[in-house]
């Protein structure tokens, strides 16, 4: 199937206005055939009246699922597919797509039947512990129907600080089951999950400075790995899980640095008069982009990631704002998300990779963007609250963890 | 931890020595040394000249940066402009008294902490507090205090002075304070 997504927007500035501007934006995520016959939304808006028309066309999957759990595994499913952007869950019965299986303790047996051939796209058991399992049959479902990979196994990690002090947190990608992994009573900060979601990468000041750690999610097992003189911060790991990026001032003012993720192999990416933090892999894990206030206003570059020579290797990104931090690469490359201040407001921003041209995506706040596997959502932080953005509709939802004051989010991949 | 067998040559450790640190992890094959020159002194720039990289951090104290008396000086913290790291005029004459301090009470160290305001990304903050802090300890450099002996800390956003949401909060949470830690006899 083509994942050809097509939002037509009219505006009608004014009723009195002769001149009728019509803006059509057009987001191709593969190869498009036809524009407007697979037309995923189509968004009609009048302004000054305040009404809006959204038509939607997207695929509709019915989700039935039976057994003890059968009940609330229908509705998490169906929860997840709604927050794809892609998929319309519907009743039983009556969608393209059906869903049906199993929910027992034990798992989920998932069943997705294609109503138009009538033939079962898949038939297998989910063992994920918990509610895992029904986003794992959700993931499912949407990788079949759309092409794109899900992220409701996803797992979101933060900091928060309900207590007085910032711990790191794990959440569900829905935000249940979250729950704290630090109980330090200092700061934490910075958190990057690995891709798989089992480890994790932070800052703390458990030592009274700002040290590097790692975390095994699965043994438990923390390790400091960067501890140099000064800052040791904003750690990111690289598509494979082997190197990490981060932030160290041991030589001066703040710059990039790339280790193994045992602290060796140590290697500068900048050399530069201002500071250089929050780095992020390109999905080949050749290059990084990372923000630089070098030129006096913190700007977004991208510099190869195994350069060791003068530093000068760097391509600047010009998005028209002069403030510009936390960049975040999409797993496909094409974008990459940044926070940005406007009017003294910070806002996130994304910045398209091939026609090197920024858009604003948020208009309420927001700061510290970070993707999620199908490069179209983003999570990000406003005022202490986690929200899940479709960078396609603008439509933001907020992540309801029951955990106060929480802010960098990152998701494993 | 490595910090208390490390005590004995701290005072022997020069600038110079920070960035070759036995702090570092194991396989070092980054560059290093490259910050080796003269201490610029005099200036409020970050980089007065040449290197691109400023004077870097000396290494850590054996103390808990938490146990630096934050009171003594409090009058003298230097506050700095939105998203900047430079001493204003009016702040350095603030670093003079507390050079005169310094060299009025011996046997002291400074624990210099840069913070900034609440506003923006959690890890550009903690540059720039680590950028005032730097920069507060190379202007005493250069007014005569020894390297060695002024230690620095970036703390970011995270630890306010002030809470609230108003410039004047703000203006109070961009600064460098200056702790005093009382350093036991050699």
């Amino acid at each position: 199937m083509n994942h050809c997504r097509t939002a037509v927007r009219l505006i009608f500035p004014s009723l009195l206005n002769l001149p009728v501007e019509l803006t059509s934006i057009v987001k191709l995520f593969s190869n498009c055939l036809s524009l407007i016959l697979l037309a995923g939304l189509l968004t009609t808006q009048l302004h000054g009246q305040g009404v809006t028309v959204e038509v939607s066309t997207l695929p509709r999957v019915g989700v039935s699922i039976s057994g003890p759990l059968g009940e609330g595994v229908t509705e998490i499913v169906s929860n997840d597919l709604r927050r794809t952007g892609e998929i319309s869950p519907v009743d039983s019965g009556s969608g393209d797509w059906q869903a049906t299986g199993d929910a027992s303790d034990a798992g989920v047996n998932g069943r997705l039947i294609n109503k138009k051939t009538g033939a079962d796209v898949f038939n297998q058991t989910f063992t994920g512990k918990g509610r895992l399992a029904a986003h794992e049959f959700a993931d499912a479902i949407t990788q079949a129907v759309t092409g794109l990979p899900g992220f409701a196994s996803s797992r979101l990690g933060f900091i928060a600080n309900p207590t007085g002090s910032k711990e790191l947190y794990l959440a569900d990608m829905d935000g249940y089951n979250a729950r704290a992994i630090t109980h330090d009573g200092t700061i934490s900060a910075s958190p990057d999950l690995n891709h798989d979601g089992t480890k994790i990468t932070y800052t703390s000041y458990k030592s009274g400075y700002p040290d590097t750690y790692l975390i095994d999610l699965i043994s438990g097992n923390r390790t400091r790995i960067a501890f140099f003189p000064g800052i040791n911060t904003g750690p990111s790991f690289s598509p494979d899980g082997s190197l990490i990026a981060l932030t160290l001032s041991k030589d001066g003012n703040p710059e990039i640095y790339t280790m193994t993720t045992d602290g060796g192999s140590l290697t500068r990416i900048t050399r530069t008069r201002g500071s250089e933090t929050s780095p992020s892999w390109s999905p080949t894990g050749d290059r990084l982009v990372y923000s630089s206030d070098d030129r006096g206003s913190p700007q977004l570059f991208i510099s190869s990631s195994t350069s060791t020579t003068d530093g000068s290797d760097w391509d600047h990104l010009v998005t028209g704002n002069s403030y510009c931090t936390k960049p975040d690469w999409s797993p496909d490359g094409r974008w990459i998300a940044f926070t940005t201040r406007i009017g003294g407001q910070f806002q996130i921003g994304v910045f398209d990779v091939a026609a090197r041209t920024a858009q604003l995506i948020t208009t309420s706040g927001g700061q510290d963007p970070a993707w999620t596997r199908d490069s179209r959502h983003l999570v990000y932080s406003n005022n202490g609250r986690l929200h899940l953005l479709d960078t396609v509709s603008k439509i933001s939802l907020p992540i309801e963890t029951g955990i106060s004051g929480a802010g960098e989010p990152t998701v494993s991949r | 931890m490595n910090i208390k067998y490390r005590l004995p040559l701290f005072f022997a450790f020069t600038l110079a020595l920070a960035a070759c640190s036995d702090d570092k992890p194991q396989n070092y094959t980054g560059m290093g040394g490259d910050n080796g020159g003269p201490l610029p002194g005099g200036s409020d720039q970050v980089n007065p000249g040449g290197d691109a990289s400023g004077i870097p951090p000396g290494p850590r104290g054996n103390f808990n940066p938490d146990s630096a008396d934050y009171q003594t000086l409090a009058s003298d913290t230097i506050y700095f402009d939105f998203d900047k790291s430079t001493i204003s005029g009016p702040e350095r004459g603030k670093l003079d008294a507390v050079s005169q301090w310094f060299k009025a009470n011996p046997g002291n160290a400074l624990f210099l902490a840069g913070h900034a305001d609440k506003r923006g990304t959690p890890e550009y903050n903690r540059a720039l507090g680590e950028r005032r802090a730097l920069a507060v300890r190379e202007y005493l450099v250069g007014l005569g205090l020894p390297a060695g002996m002024l230690y620095t800390n970036s703390y970011g956003s995270d630890r306010p002075a002030i809470d609230g949401d108003t410039e004047e909060a703000y203006a109070k949470n961009r600064r460098v304070e200056i702790g005093v830690i009382v350093q036991k006899a050699q």
